[in-house]
Parts: C-alpha cells; structure tokens; sequence
C-alpha cells in the first residue's frame, strides 16, 4: 500500500510542478517578451507599468482560463471514456459542443447580444449544450435503464445535425455575423470577463471534486457494467450521474472557450501510458495534465506565427495527435 | 439459505424461465445443468440480480434480494462470470478491484487488511505468481483462477460460477473443482455452478437441479436426476450411465451414431 | 543691449506660444495621439487626413499608401496581437466590425480608448465616419474639407449621369456561394449613384441566385475581386448566352481593395470609374 501511495503522490505533485513551470513559461512569453528580471520588477512595481499589464490583464487570465477549461475538458474525457469503455470517446463526440455552437449561432444572428451584453454567448452556448444533453438522456433512457452505447451514437448524430444547422445560419447571415459565429466556433483562451474566468475554473474544480465521489464506480466499469454490478457498484446511478458532471463539464468549458478539440481525448490516453488506469490517481493526473497541456498549446499559438495568432485548437490537434502516436509507438502498448 | 420462488424471467418478452422453485442450503456446493438454452444463465443472471423477475421472487437469507442494498449484497454474493474484459489491469490490481464492497464510507486507499485478503485469495488459488503480471499475458487456465481469486477476495457466503470449465483442459477443470470443494467444504462457502459437463456436476455436486426448456425437469442428488431415461428425454440423446468405480456417483457414457447403429442391429 | 535681447527673447516666445496655440491644418504636424488602426480603410484615411505620424500600429493588409507598410505591424484585420498593441502605448485603437468583440472589451479593459467603425451602409455613413475619423486624431477640419470635396464631386457625377438610361447592374463579390451588395452596404451606393440600378438592392440577404440575375436580365455584371478567380467567374458568366450583360459584352472586373474598403477619395474616383463603365457614351462626350 504505501509503496502505491508514495507512488501516486510523486506523480501528482511532478504534475503539479509541470503545471506550474508552463504556467511561468506561458508567463514569459508571448510577442511583448519580457525578460524574468522585468517579470518579477513588473509584480512588484505594481499596475502602472506597461509589463505588469501585459503579464497580468493578457496573459494571467488566458492561463488561468486555460486551466479552467484543459482540466475540465481532460476530466470530462476519462469519465466517458471510463463510461463507454471506448477508446476514441471524446467530449466533442457527445454532440455537446454541436449544441452550444447552435446556442451562439442563434445568439448571434437573433442579436441578442445588443440587449444582454458579452455575457449573451457563453449563457446561450451553455443553454444550447444543455438543451442537448437532455435530449440524449431522455431519447436513451429506456425502461429506466440508460443506454451506453446509444448515447454515443446519438451524441454522434446530434453533431451532425447541429453543424447543418449551423452552417445555415452562416449562409444567410451578414458578414459580421458571420465572423462572430465563426470566432466563437475557432476556440480561444482570449476572454475579457474575469467573472467568467473565475466562475469556468469554480466549475471546473468543482467538477473535479465531484468526480472523485465516483472513484470506485469508475474503477468497477473498467470490467463492464455487469462485472461492475456484481461489484456492489450502483450501476445506474452512477452511469447517469457521470454523464451528468460530464456534459457539464464540456458545456462549461465549450461556452467559455468555444470549440478546442484533442484535449479530452488525448490527455486522458497519455495519462493513462505514464500514471495508469486507476481512477483515484487518473482523474486529478487528467485534470493536471490537461491544463498543463492547453496551457502549452495556447502559448505556442500565440508566438508562432506572431503578430497573428493561430486558433488554440489547431495546436491541440496537431501537437497532440502526433505526440500520441510517438508515445504509442514507443511503448508498444495498445489501448483497450 | 436461498430461496427461488415461482420465477419467471427472460428478455423482452421471451420468458427463458418459466415458474422455477428451488431451495439452496448454505453451505452445499448445488449444480444448474442442462442443455444450451435450457436457461442455466438465464437463471443465474437473476440470482445476480441483472435481470428482474417477470414474476416470482428470490430470497436471500430470508430478504427479497431486490431489497438488499447494492454494497450489501456484494459483501455475501460473489460471481465468477465466464468471461471478464479487464483492459490492462494486471493480476494484483484485478484482485483488489473485488474489495471496493468493503471500503468503508470515505476509504479512499486499500487498507493492509484489504491486501492480505487478496494475497491470500491468490495463494489459495494458486494464482499469485501472477501477481504482477497482465490480465492477457496469462492462459486460460490461469484466467478462470485469476477470476475464482478475486471472486473469493469478496469474502462472500456464495460464490456464483458461471461454467468456470467449459474452455479449459482437464488438469485445470479437476484443479479447479477440487479447489472449489476445499473452499465449499473448509471456509462453508456455498457454491452454486452451472455446469454443462454431467461428470463434472455429478462427481463434485451435493445436489443438482436440471433445466429443461425453462423449467425444473428435476432436482435432487446426482445419483437421484442422473439417470439415463431422464437424460435422454431432456438432451434428446441416447446416452449408457454407469458408475463411477471410485466415488460410486453416476458417469454418463456417450454413444457416438456408429455403436448406436452396431447396437440396433443386434 | 540686455533690454534688447531680453525683449527678442519674448517675442520669440510668444510668437513659438501663439504658433503652438493655431489648428494648423495645412503643416504636416504630429499629432499628439497615439493611433493604432486595424482596418486599410482607416489607415488610409488617416494618411489623407495627415495624420500619419501618430500611426504607431496597423495590420499586415494596411498597405496603401507606400509609407503604410512600414508601419509596426499588430496583426490582421480579425487576428490581432494584443501585447504589441499595448507596448505601443496608443491613446485610441480604430477598429471595424470584423475586429473580434472580446478583444474590443479587453482593449477598454486596459484602459485604452477604442472607437468601432462599422461597415459603412452607404456614401452618407461614409462621408460621417470619415467626420468621426477626423475628430478621433484632432484632425477634423481637414476632415471636413475632404469630405466637402468628395460630395461635390458625387453630385457632380450624379448630375452627368441624371437624363441618361440607367442599366441594370449585378455586383458580384463573392463566387462560392454566389455574394453580392445590397442596399446596406456602401458598394451599392457605386451602382446607384453613377446613374445604375443594383438589382439586388432590395435583397434580404448577400447570397443571391444566378437564376435571378438572369431573370432580371442584368445589362451589366461588376465583378469585384475579393479572393476569387475573376476570370473564371467572367466565363461563366459568358455561358449563358441569353443575359443582356454577356451579349453586349459588358462584364467588367474591378479590384476589391478600393472597392472594399473606401475612404471618400477612393470612392469618388472609383465612382468615376463605374459611371465610365455603365455610361460609355459619357467618354464620348469628354473627346
């Protein structure tokens, strides 16, 4: 036992301090550089200077956001993926996202966004992936039983369905809708509300903590919902209640941070190749390693192609995709 | 003691079982026989609680199952299910995984009790010079043991087996009867198996109930439902029982088409 | 000799005091804000309104006149750079429509003065944004006096092309899907004012069928380049024989960059232009 637990704790604090030494990288660095002296004599000198505010009103907020939502969307990535015992589940196969893009889309064109202000979009994706998320539960749940897999093909389904929609809006709008509804649908860590900022990473802890309420269940469906069931395991309380706290979670982090794709599907995979499947270690490992991660991805999209920025989704995708395969390759372990 | 009454269950409709009544002593080792179809699953699944009953009602100890909670009825039921998808958990944690019944209210680690339980699982069945090594790298064999261990980390009263034999050769199907026996004799662990090999159920069964079509054609002791009238008229196939010259418990003897055809003629 | 030095020395400086205290339009200078601008259109109206030298920033599009392109870049027109934007220290950001809203309201958060520019509707917004611009950079004066002479020259254009037949006119702007300008946006207004009829005037929406332009029988076809292939468009267009505009041959192509984003200079002269092209006899005239 104790050889576990000292195992396990090494390994969430090495991912705390990776966190940490990205979230200082991120810090310093960006199209303004500013070198570490100028770092710590910007903190100490106060609001005043032009450093400080590039360090704290820019880029302070993006990371924490970054967290917010990299952990969100990382957690909500290993409970489906612990759920539907499928490798290539990832929150944005649920159709939530196609929902929330709906909810903005609407937003957008109906122009709601005079009357309520800058908090109209992130309300009306929210709503939207709501919206969805009680569709596919009541269409699945049959004879008070919920359905696995045909959450997943309705999920698959609603997507699709959602992005015609979408994509009709598009055509009849005017142009600077248009481009409103596709800056949403780009994904980016860039958000004015601190409100918000604060309020996506309560949630997201919040979720976090949750989430360990369901520790033994999760470890139990590794071997199946039957298997599960013969373990003591309340099956469908917990099957409910986990998707749940995982469309909300990706409905928090959709409507905040818009469509950034990879991060629940690749951390969790990752974490799974260095920490292994235990859930009681696995969940908080996610939850680090995808902040760490989006929080990476977000600083190489600002300085890449500078003073342009590349949407935060492009980085996850390609970085992501390709540091998985290398990993995969390397240690010869195939997924379940 | 485990009480089945008037059960009527099956899927969607389709009633694999149709009014079954048994009764199991604790501390018997009991036998579910019969042909493919016969609903020897079927009724293990609603002992098990996956399926619910149409009708009728089991009892546990005196308590509808149904009633008993969730944890509760994990700390005295185990089941060994024929086969179990465990990704890449090796043997060790695979053990463990039958202890989360046990955890109390916020027990977040395995407790060194908890350990000791799995080891000691393992050594009983022989398994833990696996202990560190994956669930797929193993054999058949090795498998089903695996599985009886972690069944039997459960601590339960019954242990439910699920043809723990039907894929193995015969070292590992007399290891693992005899193992099973031992546990049923030595810890007053109630076994209950579905067997689909006759031999197997009568050399080792206190008692065995044989299905037909859903239905009880009879229980009893092996010498008593083992006879060859009955087992013609339930697996429609002509069959010689003998005796077993060591245990004196009733052997099936197949016949195959060419001695049935040499025995016609005569 | 000291009273006398003592007496130039106030001369000079009240006559450098009153000097300072003039508006003067006509001397190249400085002003004394700081600008970033996020749109060509405004760069380029700031260089019309001499206003240059408080360009601190503009984006990789702004480059007309010559000077504009070495100016510190900040970005693009929807993908701006924010920390750049705030080392320059500008005093006011002009930004368009397309500029995304939260960078907007994380600029005003900083504490830095942001003025939007939207999408002007016709050559009236035009001519007032032109008015806004100039009061934006202390310039508003010279503002006004270009925008007196761009009015002027309209009418003037108006007045020639008044008696003469107006033909019916298609303005493409984009091909995939089929996009054109209707009354809400200024590129109509180049139509309509040099004596045309936009026939997509009156649509809801941008995207149009080639079905209607061909059961309008548009006289003329304007294809503005914005990122596709003119040519390829001109000859489809040419496949359908029946259309007034391919059997006079009237298919004209105009580049988008004027076009798109014009301030009250470039529109008059590409007024001109159109009205040459719907009134052909008005070259005539001027032989």
């Amino acid at each position: 036992m104790s050889k576990g637990v000292v195992r396990w704790t090494t390994q969430i604090l090495t991912l705390m301090g990776v966190l940490l030494a990205i979230a200082g990288f991120s810090l310093c660095i960006g199209s303004g550089s500013i070198p570490i002296q100028k770092v710590i004599h910007a903190i100490f000198n106060g609001p005043r200077n032009t450093e400080y505010s590039i360090l704290f009103d820019i880029r302070l907020p993006r990371i924490i956001l970054g967290m917010a939502i990299g952990g969100a969307l990382s957690l909500a990535g290993v409970i489906l993926q612990g759920l539907f015992r499928n490798p290539l589940v990832e929150p944005y196969t649920m159709g939530i996202s196609g929902g929330a893009a709906l909810g903005v889309s609407l937003a957008i064109i109906l122009r709601l966004y005079q009357s309520i202000g800058l908090i109209t979009l992130p309300l009306a994706g929210f709503l939207g992936a709501i919206l969805v998320i009680a569709l596919i539960y009541t269409i699945n749940i049959r004879r008070k039983t919920l359905k696995i897999q045909g959450l997943l093909l309705t999920g698959v389904m609603i997507s699709f369905i959602s992005s015609s929609f979408i994509m009709l809006i598009m055509a009849v709008s005017r142009a600077e809708d248009l481009h409103g509804i596709i800056f949403w649908i780009m994904g980016s860590l860039e958000e004015p509300s601190w409100f918000l900022i604060k309020l996506a990473l309560f949630a997201s802890l919040t979720g976090l903590a949750l989430s360990y309420i369901f520790w033994k269940d999760l470890n139990a469906l590794r071997l199946g919902e039957e298997e599960a069931a013969h373990l003591g395991i309340n099956t469908e309380r917990a099957k409910r209640a986990l998707f749940v706290l995982a469309s909300l979670l990706t409905g928090c982090a959709v409507s905040v941070g818009g469509i950034i794709g990879f991060v629940g599907l690749i951390v969790p995979h990752l974490m799974r190749m260095f920490i292994g499947s235990d859930h009681r270690i696995l969940l908080a490992g996610s939850f680090l390693g995808g902040a760490s991660f989006l929080i990476f991805c977000d600083t190489l999209a600002r300085i890449i192609v500078a003073p342009s920025e590349l949407p935060v989704g492009v980085i996850t995708g390609i970085l992501g995709g390709s540091f998985f395969i290398y990993a995969l390759t390397k240690k010869g372990k195939t997924i379940a | 003691m485990l009480e089945i009454k008037g059960l009527t269950c099956g899927y969607d409709k389709r009633f694999h079982l149709k009014g079954v009544d048994i009764a199991i002593e604790e501390g018997s080792f009991f036998g579910i026989i019969g042909p493919n179809g016969s609903g020897k699953t079927t009724l293990l699944r609603a002992i098990t609680r996956i399926l619910k009953p149409e009708r009728g009602e089991i009892f546990l100890r005196g308590k509808n199952i149904w009633s008993i909670d969730f944890r509760e009825l994990a700390r005295i039921v185990a089941v060994v299910s024929q086969s179990v998808s465990t990704d890449d958990l090796n043997v060790g944690e695979f053990v463990l995984l039958s202890r989360i019944p046990h955890y109390r209210g916020l027990q977040f680690l395995e407790t060194k009790h908890d350990e000791e339980i799995a080891d000691n699982a393992m050594a009983l069945t022989d398994t833990f010079k696996f202990k560190d090594r994956s669930m797929s790298e193993i054999s058949g064999g090795e498998r089903q043991l695996v599985l009886i261990a972690r069944a039997l980390a459960q601590e339960p009263k019954f242990l439910l087996l699920d043809e723990p034999t039907s894929h193995l050769d015969i070292t590992h199907q007399v290891r693992i009867l005899d193992l099973l026996r031992k546990l049923n004799r030595e810890l007053s662990l109630t076994v209950i198996i579905v067997l689909h090999d006759l031999n197997l159920a009568s050399e080792y069964c206190d008692r065995v109930a044989l299905l037909s079509d859903g239905m009880i054609y009879k229980e009893g002791l092996p010498q008593d439902v083992l006879d060859y009238k009955t087992i013609e008229d339930v697996y429609k196939t002509v069959v010689v029982v003998e005796k077993n010259p060591f245990s004196l418990k009733p052997y099936i003897l197949l016949i195959s088409e060419k001695e049935r055809l040499k025995v016609r003629k005569k | 000799m000291q009273e006398k030095r003592l007496l130039l020395s106030i001369l000079f400086a009240v006559v450098t005091l009153w000097c300072g205290f003039v508006d003067n339009v006509y001397a190249s200078q400085a002003s004394s804000k700081r600008v970033v601008s996020l749109a060509p259109s405004l760069t380029e109206g700031l260089y019309l309104l001499g206003a240059e030298d408080g360009l601190v920033g503009d984006t990789t599009y702004c480059v007309t006149p010559d000077a504009a392109k070495y100016k510190e870049k900040i970005g693009t027109i929807t993908n701006i750079d924010l920390e750049r934007i705030v080392t320059l220290k500008p005093d006011i950001v002009l930004a368009t429509s397309l500029t995304n809203p939260k960078t907007v309201q994380k600029l005003k958060d900083l504490g830095i003065e942001v003025k939007i520019f939207p999408a002007p509707k016709d050559f009236i917004s035009l001519c007032d944004q032109f008015i806004e611009l100039g009061k934006a950079v202390e310039k508003v004066t010279k503002a006004k006096e270009i925008v007196a002479v761009a009015r002027e020259k309209v009418a003037g254009i108006q007045a020639r092309t008044a008696g003469l037949f107006k033909p019916k006119v298609f303005i493409q702007i984009g091909s995939k899907p089929l996009f054109t300008a209707n009354k809400s946006y200024v590129v109509s207004d180049f139509v309509e004012l040099a004596g045309g009829i936009n026939i997509a005037k009156d649509a809801k929406v941008g995207t149009y069928s080639r079905e209607d332009v061909v059961r309008k029988n548009a006289d003329v076809i304007i294809i503005v380049t914005m990122g596709i292939a003119a040519e390829k468009e001109k000859e489809s267009w040419q496949r359908l024989r029946a259309l007034n505009a391919v059997r006079n041959n009237k298919i004209y192509i105009l580049d988008s960059r004027k076009v798109c984003g014009p301030t009250p200079v470039t529109f008059v002269e590409t007024l001109d232009k159109v009205a040459s092209l719907l009134h052909p006899e008005l070259l005539e005239d001027r032989k």
